[in-house]
């Protein structure tokens, strides 16, 4: 099994719900979106579009980050996720610098959005995170294992994005990117990215 | 700060609690998952057809709205008798009792003078808060009501004329059926408006379908950027292109629905040369001319085949038209050419766009749903707030809407569709239930209205009783005579008998939503007793004497949050019906306090709790058995449980829907493409605006307000805005503002994560005008630069250059620009687009009232920069 995901980008309008569901699923730290919209421009005016770029972690099959990792901390799950064990994670941030994509963080202290101090939530919820290590998407893998779809796929108002198994050639996710032509980004990187694109 | 629930608890809490979002008006349905004590994720609630379980960036993130340590705990009375932009309240802690009392005593005494000089003002963005409030000011007896203000966040345009021609609230492709869908100054599907989050869905299944969608619209972002085609547009501007699409239709391509027109609208109506219908004289009712014995009688006695559209015809001795005959040769002046010149749009693209428009239509075609046919045409013109927020704003927005009726494609499979406004009610009580119904005239009512007033028939024009001056303008909804510079001349004039004194607001921040803080505060400073319910201290409760803490939206209980919503929060087309309600996750915070419970502890006080029970019963329509009795003290909670049993059975109480969180039902077909099943017509001719032009004009114009009739002819016109008129040096941009998908308002800049992810995107908080005349004026991405009017007024911001705008455009997102210390992370956030604008009768559409939101401005390198 290789668990991925497919987003649609024909469907997709670049309204953020995706990095938005991710951070209220993770709870991440001030500056920390594990999920991101980018926006990019295409043509001359009048000629012209705006494209919605939503990024994540790869989940890359020949992950650059497994390999910097001088500690194993940075490693892949037998589905396919690369995942982060915080406890052996020293902080280095080799990791971060092998990741030719930068959806990796680093977690440098505790953090909190208000002058005030900390929320009942930000106690709850951010302060789980462990600080002075890297962190990054796992694709929800306590929601995954629990048969739900990761936040970001289960939240998408526009039904953008779709979750499963890349080796099973019937597999919503495979048919997809057979059908529609997909692709991952800047695959001349040899990383085999388990996140793959349909043309808008 | 909000704090933990308090509960001695033996057992660990951990549960999913439905309920219903706040973050904007779309009133999406939600769970929050609550865990010892703590709201830690909000996720959609599947169950239900608002929002069909998926949420926007916005509603995912309303725990940090909801936890924010800025949040009001106490009430506060104001120190500093001064009031302005500048002055320091001078905030000092009061009980409840105490502000209770203060209040009350004011509330007593102007009661006892004159009812209205109460005001009562609320937020659009929380539409639940409208039945408690609009009971308490019907009870206390004032006419002075508002929503929002005359400003930016609200529709006179859009919402009137979808009442007249949809009975709705707006309009929306039916994205299932519907195949070419053009918009102008709308985003509905593409991340804010009514139904957002569900409308995207249904907006991306209509992309992967295949239906082409045209985008009018000064800027190529949201709709724009997903559309097959973005048309850019002089801004302000619609109205014209709409119009000469109108023209093509009719007189080049003569494709019309012709039986539509004779059956469901006005066209066959005769006019006479006073542009009033030709009436019959016994009856009074419209004359048609029936083809079949050559003669003209009363509408109600023609088969509607018979009914002539075009030529020219004598009764009793006068020369009349048909209505569609009027408008044909109405037409024939917007030449595409005419239409190029003011839009930019080329001819030959108005030209393409209109038969594309007409062809698809697939006029005469029906297909089948659910077992019944139906007429199918799939095609749908839509406009929102981009092209009705002008001082053209009816026009523009009729034009618009003209488009579909022309080619039949209103409220049928596949068309325009009304925001469901037709209910036949949940299938074991009937209830809700509403449906449109024909005047005298055969012309539609709306079956269910939401403020203001009835979109149809119009109310007669009268010397005011409001302030905002709508009995002399009718049409008009929000009124800009609540904070207009020339408000007081206009009172005087009109011979207003008094002066608002109090001001009760409800989470409203009209110094950033209305127009320019100067004229704005202004207006706020006259109030003698202004109380603020509000969840920040914000700028505009900063000029309330009181400040009373209310409860956020995970800590409140309502009984209708979706209703009579239907038309704003539920999807248009097939589906479900869903009555949602919103329960308190989470227990208030200090001395937070729920404002209807506070509103009816005013009204004991005040001493008129027997007629808030008799209101609460009007407005929520409670059946005999459920009606609050005389001046009984009910709690909020006994209400919403009233409310519920009346709706759908004693079974079916607060408590079950406690548990449910929403019921649903599935929707028919008759109530989602309703306007066969109707004997209602809609007017595409608007002989009751000449005369309401004339009742107006006769009241206005002796007091010295002339009243520029071309804005009520029965045909709508292009009518330039003041910015299209200025030919100032320099001055090469009109400026617009649009919605950001992450943004409400001015509220959202307060919420930790909707504010990074703002300030992350490059268009939200920045000035975007096009590249190529921005690097010719020596500018560049993120040049800190003034953009200033011609009356002096600027704002300061960061350019973004972009290539999918408008040569001549300036665009700027939300209402942003906040100063409060009360809201400290939206401080100085985004653009103040509003402190562009003026407020004053110049500056509104003097038929509807809707303010213009185009203005045309300079910009230049801000001092010390690059």
């Amino acid at each position: 099994m290789r668990r991925g995901m497919v987003i649609d980008l024909k469907r997709c309008i670049g309204c953020y719900a995706c990095q938005l569901a991710c951070k209220a699923e993770n709870g991440t730290p001030p500056g920390v979106f594990f999920a991101r919209v980018l926006k990019k421009e295409e043509g001359q005016y009048p000629t012209v579009r705006q494209l919605f770029l939503p990024v994540l972690c790869n989940h890359c099959e020949e992950a650059p980050c497994v390999d910097a990792c001088p500690t194993g901390a940075s490693f892949k799950w037998e589905d396919g996720i690369v995942d982060i064990d915080a406890d052996k994670c020293v902080g280095c941030r080799a990791c971060m610098m092998a990741c030719p994509y930068s959806n990796r963080y680093y977690n440098d202290g505790p953090q909190h959005y208000y002058e005030q101090g900390a929320t009942a939530y930000e106690r709850a919820r951010v302060s789980q995170h462990q600080t002075g290590v890297v962190m990054k998407c796992n694709f929800c893998r306590d929601r995954v294992r629990s048969g739900k779809q990761p936040a970001c796929v289960a939240n998408c108002p526009t039904v953008a994005r779709y979750f499963g198994d890349l080796d099973d050639p019937n597999s919503e996710v495979s048919r997809l990117i057979k059908e529609r032509g997909g692709y991952t980004l800047h695959p001349e990187l040899g990383t085999k990215p388990s996140v793959y694109y349909l043309p808008p | 700060m909000n704090t933990s629930a308090p509960e001695f608890m033996t057992q660990r809490d951990d549960t999913w609690v439905p309920s219903t979002c706040a973050l904007c008006y779309g009133t999406c349905s939600i769970l929050v998952h609550r865990v010892d004590g703590t709201a830690i994720k909000i996720e959609g609630n599947p169950d239900s057809a608002v929002g069909k379980g998926r949420l926007c960036g916005k509603g995912v993130s309303g725990l940090m709205s909801h936890y924010d340590p800025n949040r009001l705990t106490v009430p506060l009375r104001r120190t500093n008798p001064k009031k302005g932009i500048d002055e320091d309240p001078g905030w000092k802690e009061i009980s409840w009792d105490e502000a209770l009392d203060e209040i009350a005593t004011v509330l007593k005494r102007v009661r006892a003078e004159d009812p209205r000089k109460l005001l009562i003002q609320r937020t659009t963005t929380v539409l639940a808060a409208r039945t408690p409030l609009m009971a308490f000011g019907a009870a206390f007896g004032t006419p002075n009501m508002s929503t929002s203000g005359g400003g930016l966040h609200c529709g006179n345009g859009a919402h009137l004329i979808s009442g007249i021609m949809h009975s709705s609230w707006s309009i929306v492709p039916d994205f299932e059926h519907c195949n070419y869908a053009i918009y102008f100054g709308a985003s509905k599907g593409h991340g804010a408006g009514h139904a957002s989050a569900s409308n995207m869905k249904l907006a991306a299944d209509a992309r992967a379908r295949g239906m082409k969608m045209v985008v009018v619209d000064p800027m190529c972002n949201y709709a724009s950027a997903k559309a097959t085609e973005w048309v850019p547009v002089r801004v302000g501007t619609d109205g014209a292109l709409a119009l000469a699409m109108c023209n093509v239709i009719v007189n080049d391509l003569g494709i019309v629905d012709g039986p539509y027109l004779q059956a469901k609208t006005n066209g066959p109506y005769l006019i006479g040369a006073d542009k009033l219908y030709v009436r019959d004289p016994q009856s009074n009712k419209p004359l048609v001319w029936d083809t079949s014995i050559r003669a003209a009688r009363p509408f109600t006695d023609v088969a509607a085949e018979n009914m002539a559209l075009e030529g020219d015809y004598e009764v009793n001795g006068a020369r009349c038209q048909p209505a569609f005959q009027k408008l044909k040769d109405h037409l024939k002046k917007f030449t595409p050419e005419w239409g190029e010149q003011l839009s930019t749009v080329s001819a030959a693209t108005i030209r393409r766009l209109g038969s594309e428009f007409a062809r698809e239509a697939r006029i005469g075609s029906t297909i089948v749903v659910e077992g019944i046919t139906l007429p199918y045409r799939p095609v749908a013109a839509i406009a929102f707030r981009g092209a009705q927020g002008h001082m053209n704003s009816l026009y523009n927005f009729l034009a618009v809407d003209l488009l579909n009726h022309l080619v039949g494609a209103a409220d049928v499979v596949g068309s325009c569709l009304g925001f469901n406004p037709t209910c036949e009610g949940h299938p074991e009580t009937g209830l809700p239930h509403y449906v449109p119904s024909s005047d005298p005239d055969g012309i539609m009512k709306v079956g269910l209205w939401m403020g203001y007033h009835l979109p149809y028939p119009p109310g007669k024009a009268q010397m005011p009783e409001k302030t905002g001056l709508q009995d002399v303008f009718p049409m008009g909804m929000c009124s800009p005579f609540l904070e207009s510079d020339d408000q007081e001349e206009f009172w005087q004039k009109f011979e207003l008998p008094y002066r608002t004194e109090v001001m009760i607001n409800w989470g409203a921040n009209l110094l950033l939503a209305i127009a320019n803080t100067e004229s704005v505060a202004r207006a706020l400073a006259k109030y003698k007793f202004m109380v603020s319910f509000d969840l920040f201290l914000t700028e505009t409760s900063n000029f309330a004497d009181i400040v009373l803490p209310d409860l956020g939206y995970l800590q409140q209980l309502d009984s209708r949050t979706s209703f009579p919503f239907f038309f704003c929060s539920m999807p248009g087309g097939m589906g479900d019906w869903s009555w949602t309600i919103r329960q308190p996750v989470l227990p208030p915070d200090g001395q937070q306090r729920a404002f209807q419970d506070v509103l009816m502890e005013l009204a004991d006080r005040v001493g008129f709790r027997a007629d808030y029970n008799a209101a609460f019963n009007a407005t929520l329509n409670l059946k005999p058995e459920y009606r609050l009795q005389g001046d009984r003290p009910y709690t909020w909670e006994e209400i919403c449980d009233a409310d519920l049993k009346s709706n759908f059975g004693p079974q079916r109480d607060l408590e079950w829907f406690k548990k449910k969180g929403v019921i649903s039902w599935p929707k028919k077909p008759e109530e989602i493409y309703w306007r066969p099943f109707l004997d209602v017509r809609v007017p595409i001719y608007w002989d009751f605006l000449v005369t309401l032009g004339e009742q107006t004009a006769a009241i206005a114009e002796p007091r010295g307000v002339k009243i520029p009739r071309e804005y009520y002819e029965p045909l709508p016109d292009f009518l330039p805005c003041l910015s299209h008129c200025c030919k100032t040096p320099d001055f090469d941009f009109f400026a617009f503002y649009y919605r950001d998908a992450i943004h409400t308002n001015s509220y959202t800049m307060e919420n930790a994560w909707l504010d990074e992810a703002a300030q992350l995107d490059p268009y939200s908080y920045t000035i975007a005008i096009n590249a190529d005349v921005g690097r010719n004026k020596g500018l560049h991405d993120g040049s800190p630069v003034w953009v200033e009017t011609e009356t002096g007024r600027k704002v300061k911001g960061r350019l973004k250059l972009m290539q999918g705008i408008h040569p001549e455009g300036l665009g700027i997102a939300a209402c942003a620009g906040h100063w409060a210390e009360g809201m400290p992370l939206a401080k100085g956030k985004g653009i103040a687009y509003n402190e562009l604008l003026e407020i004053d009768w110049n500056h509104v559409s003097p038929v509807n009232l809707n303010l213009d939101l185009c203005v045309r401005v300079k910009v230049s390198l801000a001092e010390g920069s690059r």
